[in-house]
């Protein structure tokens, strides 16, 4: 008896190693799948990058007839469709987020919070199909000449055609597409917050605004700051909604209103052309490493956010005892 | 806390009457509660409360764990009126006048009434932003008059030594006992007639609840005080007044003297035996 719960040890463990080692290969080949992604990138961007030096990034031409390559305009785009996405975002989802958390009847919370939750999921060229069907005939009919009307001489309000695609009709399909994620982190971190601490608010008299401004904002804001650089990278790498609304040409937008191009959306259009020639090949991926670059800087940062909440959490139980 | 009530009487800043005297002693009861029965949902907790707070004096409730002694406090400043589902019959008569009624104020309410609760629970804010909270919220901008106000109020909770060159730093780095004594100089900033403290010595180090004891004890010339506790040696010797809670009724209610030495219900006594 002894001898076979020996063997079934023997086998279990002999069961248990085999399995840590199927699991190790995997997290190997992820790592490998990250280093050939980065080797890859910088090896074919190697003679685009030594070439136009760290000119390239100020180049506004993008000339492959001439060989003559620049990423100012799609640097100039994908910045310009983040950040105004995110003027849109930052606000509606803060005020969804709040509203669900602290002002939402219970029975509509879970309901909400569902379909926030779908609508993180739908694919983001739905989005863009979406916004080509309404927001752009909505932006050529009522906003641009509304706007032409009466902004006409605030250079960056300038509507230059009336068309309804451009920077500002991707912004607010990528905007729509940003909220579920900043709304759907704020409720969480909102809903982190101790309701003692809350209750002791409430308890001196303060108004539910007063509890949100001076207990519950000042508690989570890391955590919403996560969840906003979280929708920066959602919103930087953005790329089919984008192709279909931003107008793609390569230009810098000199307003809103203006057609442009971003990083994402000019590989997705052009970079199964660009074989033809080494160099307008190699300075696409240039593009590629500069919009990884992007989104690695803004994984770090949002990391180590992340992280500072975890442990803040944690040292605050600790005083907070039972 | 006389001598803040002076202060701010001589400032003459007192819009939000955060300073009511408590040098008009006639009545002599300070809370009435009267018939009163409490329901979570369908679940009646609280049956047929009747019983009165003396002004000035301390209070202890007693009873075992999930007896209501929690929601009876929470009835006392409203906090249940964030309770969903929750409902309230009977009345609290604060200073003769009935809290549930629909003329009163519950932020005026809350001011008067101040509440400590088990666990420390100071504010994501700065020492000094914790006790000047009650006085922003309720609408005074003097920012001397705050400054002095938050030091007296921090000193008179045996705090102010302790944190005097930490007053800008996050409440969340002092140690447990002297946060709960922060939340307790909090409580008291916006001068209050009555401090509700639920368990206030729950989860703190002898030491931090001998020090917080000793406050209560001196709080009775300013305060009327009510206080959960669990401790029943605790309760006999800071309390005018106990009552002993079981199953959300009031099995008894008297002078704490008469209660520990002569308790009438064989319940109270089993209680009080048990534990002793
Ligand atoms: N929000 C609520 N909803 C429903 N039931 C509740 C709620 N809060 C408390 N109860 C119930 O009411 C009863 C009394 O709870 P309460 O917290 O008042 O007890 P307690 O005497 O303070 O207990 P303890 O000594 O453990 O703190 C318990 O059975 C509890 O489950
Ligand atoms: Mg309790």
């Amino acid at each position: 008896m002894a001898k076979l719960n020996q063997k079934l040890k023997l086998k279990l463990k002999y069961k248990d190693d085999l399995f840590k080692f199927i699991l190790s290969i995997f997290i190997f080949g992820i790592i490998l799948i990250f280093i050939t992604v980065v080797a890859i990138i910088i090896y074919y961007s190697y003679p685009a990058v030594s070439r136009f030096g760290i000119a390239f990034l100020w180049t506004k031409e993008w000339n492959p007839p001439k060989e003559i390559f620049g990423a100012a305009t799609f640097i100039a785009g994908t910045f310009m469709v983040t950040i105004i996405a995110l003027i849109f975002a930052i606000p509606l989802s803060l005020g969804i987020g709040i509203f669900l958390e602290e002002y939402c009847p219970k029975f509509l919370k879970g309901f909400f919070t569902i379909i926030i939750e779908i609508l993180a999921g739908i694919p983001s060229v739905i989005f863009g199909v979406w916004g080509v069907l309404t927001i752009v005939p909505w932006l050529r009919r009522d906003i641009e000449p509304f706007f032409e009307a009466h902004f006409s001489n605030i250079p960056f309000l300038k509507v230059t055609e009336n068309i309804g695609y451009g920077i500002l009709a991707a912004s607010i399909v990528v905007a729509f597409m940003v909220v579920p994620i900043i709304a759907s982190i704020t409720k969480d971190a909102l809903a982190a917050v101790p309701k003692i601490t809350k209750d002791g608010a409430l308890a001196m008299g303060a108004t539910r605004l007063d509890v949100i401004k001076d207990v519950s904002l000042p508690f989570s804001y890391r955590g919403i700051y996560g969840g906003i650089i979280l929708g920066f990278g959602r919103a930087v790498g953005e790329t089919i909604a984008v192709v279909l609304l931003i107008g793609n040409q390569a230009i810098i937008p000199k307003s809103i209103f203006g057609v442009g191009y971003t990083i994402s959306a000019m590989l997705a259009n052009t970079f199964t052309f660009a074989v033809i020639s080494p160099i307008y090949a190699s300075s696409e991926v240039a593009l590629a490493l500069i919009l990884l670059l992007i989104s690695l800087i803004v994984n770090i940062i949002g990391r180590n956010v992340l992280q500072k909440v975890i442990g803040g959490k944690l040292s605050r139980t600790q005083f907070g005892g039972g | 806390m006389a001598d803040i009530d002076k202060n701010n009487k001589n400032n003459n800043i007192d819009k939000n009457n955060i300073d009511n005297a408590i040098d008009n002693n006639k009545e002599e009861i300070k809370i009435e509660v009267k018939n009163l029965n409490f329901y979570y949902g369908d679940y009646h907790l609280l049956k047929d409360i009747n019983l009165f707070f003396k002004k000035n004096s301390v209070c202890t409730i007693l009873g075992p764990s999930g007896c209501g002694k929690s929601s009876f406090l929470r009835t006392l400043n409203r906090m249940n009126d964030y309770t969903e589902g929750s409902k309230l019959k009977g009345e609290v008569l604060l200073d003769g006048k009935n809290i549930y009624d629909k003329s009163i104020d519950v932020v005026e309410l809350r001011r008067n009434v101040g509440m400590v609760f088990q666990n420390p629970n100071p504010f994501p804010k700065t020492v000094f932003e914790n006790v000047a909270f009650g006085l922003k919220i309720h609408g005074i901008r003097n920012k001397q008059f705050i400054a002095e106000r938050v030091e007296k109020c921090l000193k008179y909770a045996g705090l102010f030594d302790e944190v005097k060159d930490k007053l800008h730093k996050n409440a969340f780095s002092l140690s447990g006992g002297q946060q709960q004594r922060l939340c307790i100089a909090r409580a008291i900033a916006t001068n209050p007639s009555v401090l509700l403290m639920d368990e206030p010595t729950a989860y703190l180090d002898p030491a931090s609840t001998a020090t917080i004891l000793d406050l209560i004890a001196n709080f009775k010339k300013f305060y009327t005080i009510i206080i959960v506790s669990h401790n029943i040696q605790q309760a006999g010797r800071i309390s005018d007044y106990s009552g002993f809670f079981l199953n959300g009724e009031l099995i008894e209610f008297s002078k704490s003297g008469d209660f520990f030495t002569r308790p009438k219900d064989k319940r109270t006594e089993n209680f009080i035996t048990n534990r002793f």
